[in-house]
């Protein structure tokens, strides 16, 4: 796969890429994985199909509202004054969280001078991503993570209902940049003061952790903060010493050296 | 001699010296005393004597005088009396006198004056006796001259005696005086010689005690001076207090000695111990840096080695595979080459093995010069000492260390082997163990990470799930709705069963007029357009012919529409019957063959039919129908293939057929019928499409070939009807082979239920519709849905005491077809809720009379039927807290106020957004 499509997942996780080519197996209606290999060698869109079962696009807005909380009460009084800020979205999937940072930074004032670059390895994931519109139904879910974050104004002021969707305001993408990035196999293409790389680890063994840690340790500023998901963590890895513990529950690291 | 002894000999002579001395003088003053007193007392009662004798002479001469010149008698016998008184006592006198003067001339003079007395004596008898005889008698006159001169000498004579007795004190006082110069002269000497005797004396004694002090001192300072390893002794010369002081100083040098032996012996532990002690914190040092038990064997084998002056060493960690225990080697130091040196040991295997059985050092003097050489780029050598010492922790080895050296190791170091021993199997155990957590650490944390991942997937999934599910809820709904429509249609089909029943043959007929009325129309367009085209008269501009065409094909294309159609509804509308009858093979070839083969040559195309010459020369069918597909499958090889060979084969095979719905699949022998082409094919992905209706290989982009698309699916409909199937192989560019299956009807003269295929067909032009269009139709049959549909006939009740407000939002929630409630403030908010339960929103202004909003949300949100009402609370923007009381309250969400329809709106389509919706 990897020298016919150049997509190389042998650092996932095992048990991850086991479940995900099982679950398309199955899908596929398909007696075994060579069965797979085969169809995915000939149709393309097989691959298609099964790339998408391995990026994992589960996300709210929101997400986690006391890490968001925490980023606005302890992060933001720290970077307020900086002249520009930069944030990388690392596997921003369909962009909640990307739209939930820009409101939190607009309503902290700040949004005017800060860019927002989110990149997925998913190209479908970022189209959706950059239309800003999301499902009706989660907005309840998300109105409440809103409010549990810390939100200052009426969590309405930012949406318009569509339909069974809704779309959030445009001036909220005013300064976000979303680009395909493959964390697995791209370089650093920026200095950030803030990157957020929430449940993307989990799904890497330890070498590939390992290089993706490089790669937001090489990619943050100095005293720069990593946002890491719920269950992950810096310690363990190479850059476990260059980071001190800035949140630590919600898993708010800052670079110090 | 002891100094007590020479204090007490010296003093105590000396005193006893004085004493003698004083003794001495004291018994001679006494004596002198004593003699002075008997002398002058002698001489004093001499004296006396001698006066008494003096004056008795005197008084005796007197009393003779007396009575001799006295003749009275009276008078006489006292004097008579006094006289021989006297003379006695002068008698007494002079011979106490006589017996106390030894001296030679008194004695001559007492001799001479006793003998003057008695003369005397008797001259005064002579006389008184006569003066008695003769009172008156005269005496004659010489005698009493005698008498005077006797009485006369005696007077002398005592006048002598006293003054011999006067001379004799005289020179007893002179001599008396002489003793007393004497002893002073005595006292004086023995005083001198008693102050000589008394300083030589403490001299003596004095020197002989300093003598032996400053031996002492000069001992003392000497020993003082000196490191107290050897102290100088005093030579004990003599016995005495000095030599006890000697003997006492010689011992506590002994003791002193001893004692800095004992020191320095304790100093010397002490300074091992302490280099014991660093080396020991020096390696201690290293433990905290360890992080894993290889760092901790390098780390180690490179400290302790030149630690203890070893040139070589290895550590060997003990590992345990399975039931096996091994004695692996982790690292070393100053390892020569690795090829010759075991990596490996089992429990017992070799010294390291042994001592790791053993648990206890094994030490190696002796090595031979050839057991192990240690070398650096200059040279080699054997190493002296081999020392293996087993890393224990609670009397399990965890590890052996082997160290070589050139020199024997000192107890010292063997010591700190031990030591450091002791501690590395704390260490190393500690170590494993935190490896251990740090291990569990991380698997807990791969695990946790692991499960998030599971977690996020399996929310895909569920996600997915969920879309699918949804999915095909809407397609259940929109199946039940077409159910539901069926349900209608064949109720309503039911009621006119009996109608159509009645019609039916009307409407054949009328079918037949159709096609007839339509053909007949179309035909003579046709022919026209056909007559018009071939430009007999030759006035048509080439545009002209050119639409003619384009009409001649439309037309052409319309009438095979209109068959298709008619068979088709004939098929669905299960008004095509199945007449079977025997049917001639040859004859069917010939009229295929017939039919074809001038298509054939046109295209240019090879055409053949092939019998099996195996198959029987007739077989039950419907020939119509049989016909009917096979021209229809020639038509469409015919089509699509430009050059090479189009073949109708017929034979028979073996096949799983299902002869009657719901019957299971049987095995039989069949007819088959294949065309075979060489034409363009078809992509495997799109063979399974062709038979829908509506579908061709190429889509829709291309409409080369023309058709209407319908040929296969009544193709496979009437092969359904036939109980056969068609099956197609292809190959793009290569052709393609159409094959139908078709029982032999005579086994069972059964007519196929024709209804059942009906519904079959139905259900699957159904599916496919659903399937094909899923996308975009459903899309679109949610947008109308949901959206503005979400507010539809939604029951909203708007508490508020602001009247315009009310008005505002009433009229623009009404355009929405909204059900509008309103009340003035919390209580009558309450009221209008008990009476209307169906509520499904509520627009909670806060500030408002009687129970202001907080009170009314909780209130509300008391009442279990409202505990998840979505309330919106209307607040003013100003009051940033209010919110927050409004969340806390129990309000779903809020907006500020003034309101912003379009956010109001798309506020309450979330609020109201429900999955059934």
């Amino acid at each position: 796969m990897f020298r016919y499509y150049g997509y190389d997942f042998k650092n996932y996780a095992f048990p991850f890429v086991q479940r995900r080519i099982n679950h398309r197996v199955q899908i596929e209606r398909l007696s075994s994985i060579s069965a797979l290999q085969e169809k995915i060698l000939r149709e393309p869109s097989v691959m298609a199909r099964l790339l998408s079962d391995f990026s994992i696009n589960v996300t709210e807005m929101f997400r986690d509202p006391s890490f968001f909380k925490s980023i606005r009460t302890k992060v933001i009084p720290l970077i307020r004054d900086y002249p520009s800020i930069k944030i990388w979205h690392v596997g921003c999937s369909s962009g909640e969280e990307v739209y939930s940072m820009a409101i939190l930074l607009h309503e902290e004032g700040i949004y005017d001078k800060t860019r927002i670059y989110a990149t997925d390895l998913n190209k479908n994931i970022l189209e959706k991503a950059k239309q800003g519109t999301f499902p009706l139904e989660e907005m309840k879910l998300y109105t409440k993570n809103y409010i549990e974050a810390g939100g200052k104004q009426a969590f309405s002021e930012y949406y318009k209902a569509i339909d069974d969707k809704v779309c959030f305001h445009p001036f909220l993408q005013k300064n976000m940049i979303f680009a395909q990035h493959n964390v697995v196999s791209d370089h650093s293409f920026n200095e950030f003061d803030i990157i957020i790389c929430r449940n993307v680890l989990i799904y890497f063994n330890k070498v590939l952790q390992n290089d993706v840690h490089q790669l937001l340790y090489e990619s943050l500023s100095t005293s720069g903060f990593l946002g890491l998901g719920k269950r992950e963590g810096v310690k363990f890895t190479r850059y476990e010493d260059c980071y001190r513990e800035f949140d630590g529950p919600e898993r708010l690291y800052q670079k110090v050296k | 001699m002891r100094f007590r002894t020479k204090l007490y000999t010296s003093i105590g002579s000396l005193l006893l010296f004085i004493t003698i001395i004083v003794m001495i003088l004291m018994n001679m003053l006494e004596q002198s005393t004593v003699k002075m007193n008997v002398v002058i007392n002698d001489l004093n009662e001499r004296i006396e004597i001698a006066s008494t004798i003096k004056d008795e002479t005197s008084l005796s001469s007197n009393v003779l005088n007396a009575l001799l010149n006295n003749r009275e008698a009276a008078i006489n016998m006292d004097l008579t009396n006094a006289w021989e008184n006297s003379n006695a006592s002068l008698q007494i006198a002079i011979e106490s006198l006589e017996k106390k003067d030894t001296q030679e001339k008194a004695q001559e003079l007492i001799s001479k004056f006793k003998s003057l007395h008695e003369s005397y004596r008797n001259m005064g008898e002579q006389a008184l006796m006569e003066r008695k005889i003769n009172p008156n008698a005269e005496l004659t006159p010489a005698f009493l001259t005698d008498l005077e001169r006797t009485s006369q000498r005696m007077a002398q004579m005592s006048e002598l005696l006293h003054g011999i007795q006067e001379q004799g004190l005289k020179n007893e006082l002179l001599r008396s005086k002489d003793t007393y110069n004497w002893a002073v002269e005595n006292i004086y000497i023995y005083l001198v010689i008693g102050l000589i005797i008394g300083i030589s004396f403490a001299i003596w004694i004095i020197r002989s005690i300093s003598n032996n002090l400053n031996k002492v001192t000069e001992v003392m300072k000497q020993a003082a001076a000196s490191d107290f390893d050897t102290i100088p002794r005093i030579e004990i010369s003599s016995k005495g207090e000095l030599s006890e002081i000697a003997v006492a100083f010689n011992k506590m040098a002994k003791a002193l000695e001893e004692h800095s032996r004992n020191e320095k012996q304790v100093k010397e532990d002490a300074e091992e111990l302490s280099w014991l002690n660093r080396q020991i914190a020096k390696i201690a040092t290293l433990y905290t840096e360890v992080e894993n038990v290889q760092m901790l064997a390098d780390m180690l084998i490179t400290k302790l080695v030149p630690m203890v002056g070893a040139s070589y060493g290895v550590f060997y960690l003990k590992e345990v595979n399975k039931s096996d225990q091994y004695l692996t080697r982790m690292s070393s130091y100053a390892s020569l080459s690795t090829e010759q040196e075991r990596k490996q040991f089992r429990l017992g295997e070799g010294l390291i093995g042994q001592c790791a059985l053993l648990k206890r050092p094994i030490h190696l003097n002796q090595v031979p010069d050839d057991y192990l050489k240690i070398g650096s780029g200059l040279g080699e050598a054997s190493p002296k000492t081999i020392m293996i010492l087993p890393v224990l922790f609670e009397e399990q080895v965890l590890a052996v260390i082997e160290i070589a050296s050139f020199e024997t190791l000192t107890p010292i170091q063997i010591k700190l082997l031990e030591k450091v021993n002791n501690n590395l199997g704390i260490k190393i155990n500690s170590i494993i163990n935190h490896m251990k957590v740090e291990q569990l650490l991380q698997e807990s944390q791969a695990l946790t990470e692991e499960l998030q991942a599971q977690s996020e997937e399996l929310q895909m999934q569920q996600e997915e799930l969920r879309t699918t599910n949804e999915k095909l809820e809407e397609q259940y709904e929109a199946s039940k709705q077409q159910n539901f429509e069926i349900h209608e249609v064949s109720a309503a089909l039911e009621e006119k069963a009996q109608q159509l029943e009645l019609s039916s043959k009307y409407k054949s007929e009328f079918l037949a007029n159709m096609s007839h009325e339509l053909r007949t129309p179309l035909n003579s367009l046709l022919i026209l357009a056909q007559i018009l085209s071939e430009n007999g008269e030759g006035n048509l501009t080439y545009k002209q012919q050119e639409y003619i065409k384009t009409i001649n094909t439309s037309g052409n294309d319309l009438l095979n529409l209109i068959n298709d159609i008619l068979d088709l509804a004939k098929v669905e509308s299960g008004k095509l019957d199945v007449i079977p009858k025997e049917v001639e093979l040859n004859q069917l070839r010939d009229i295929i063959y017939r039919q074809f083969s001038h298509i054939a040559n046109k295209k240019k195309v090879h055409f053949s039919i092939e019998l099996d010459k195996a198959l029987p020369m007739t077989f039950f069918t419907d020939e119509q129908r049989l016909l009917q597909i096979l021209k229809n499958l020639l038509a469409n090889a015919f089509k699509f293939t430009e050059s090479g060979s189009v073949s109708l084969q017929i034979h028979s095979v073996m096949k799983n057929i299902t002869r009657n719905q719901g019957e299971e699949q049987q095995l039989e022998r069949v007819f088959a019928f294949s065309v075979i082409d060489t034409g363009i094919g078809i992509e495997k992905e799109k063979q399974k499409t062709i038979f829908d209706a509506f579908k061709q290989a190429d889509g829709t982009t291309s409409r080369k070939y023309g058709g209407t698309g319908l040929g296969l699916s009544i193709c496979r409909e009437l092969a359904q009807l036939l109980g056969g199937f068609i099956e197609v192989t292809s190959e793009i560019r290569n052709g393609s082979t159409f094959t139908l299956y078709l029982p032999n009807l005579q086994m069972n003269n059964k007519i196929v239920d024709i209804s059942t295929a009906r519904a079959e067909a139905a259900v699957s032009l159904e599916s496919n519709y659903l399937v094909n269009s899923n996308d975009q139709v459903l899309k679109e049959g949610s947008m109308l849905k949901h959206g503005k549909s979400i507010l539809k006939n939604k029951k909203i009740l708007i508490v508020d005491d602001d009247i315009r407000n009310v008005y505002a939002l009433t009229i623009a929630l009404e355009n929405y077809d909204m059900e509008i409630l309103v009340a003035e403030n919390g209580r009558e908010a309450l009221e209008v809720l008990k009476k209307h339960p169906k509520t499904d929103l509520i627009l909670m202004d806060i500030m408002m009379p009687e129970m202001d909003g907080f009170e009314a949300i909780q209130h509300i949100r008391k009442i279990s039927r409202f505990e998840t009402i979505p309330i919106i609370a209307l607040t003013a923007k100003a009051m940033k807290h209010s919110r927050e009381e409004c969340l806390e309250a129990g309000a779903s969400d809020y907006i500020s106020k003034p309101i912003n329809l379009e956010q109001l709106f798309s506020l309450m389509q979330v609020w109201l957004f429900t999955k059934e919706g």
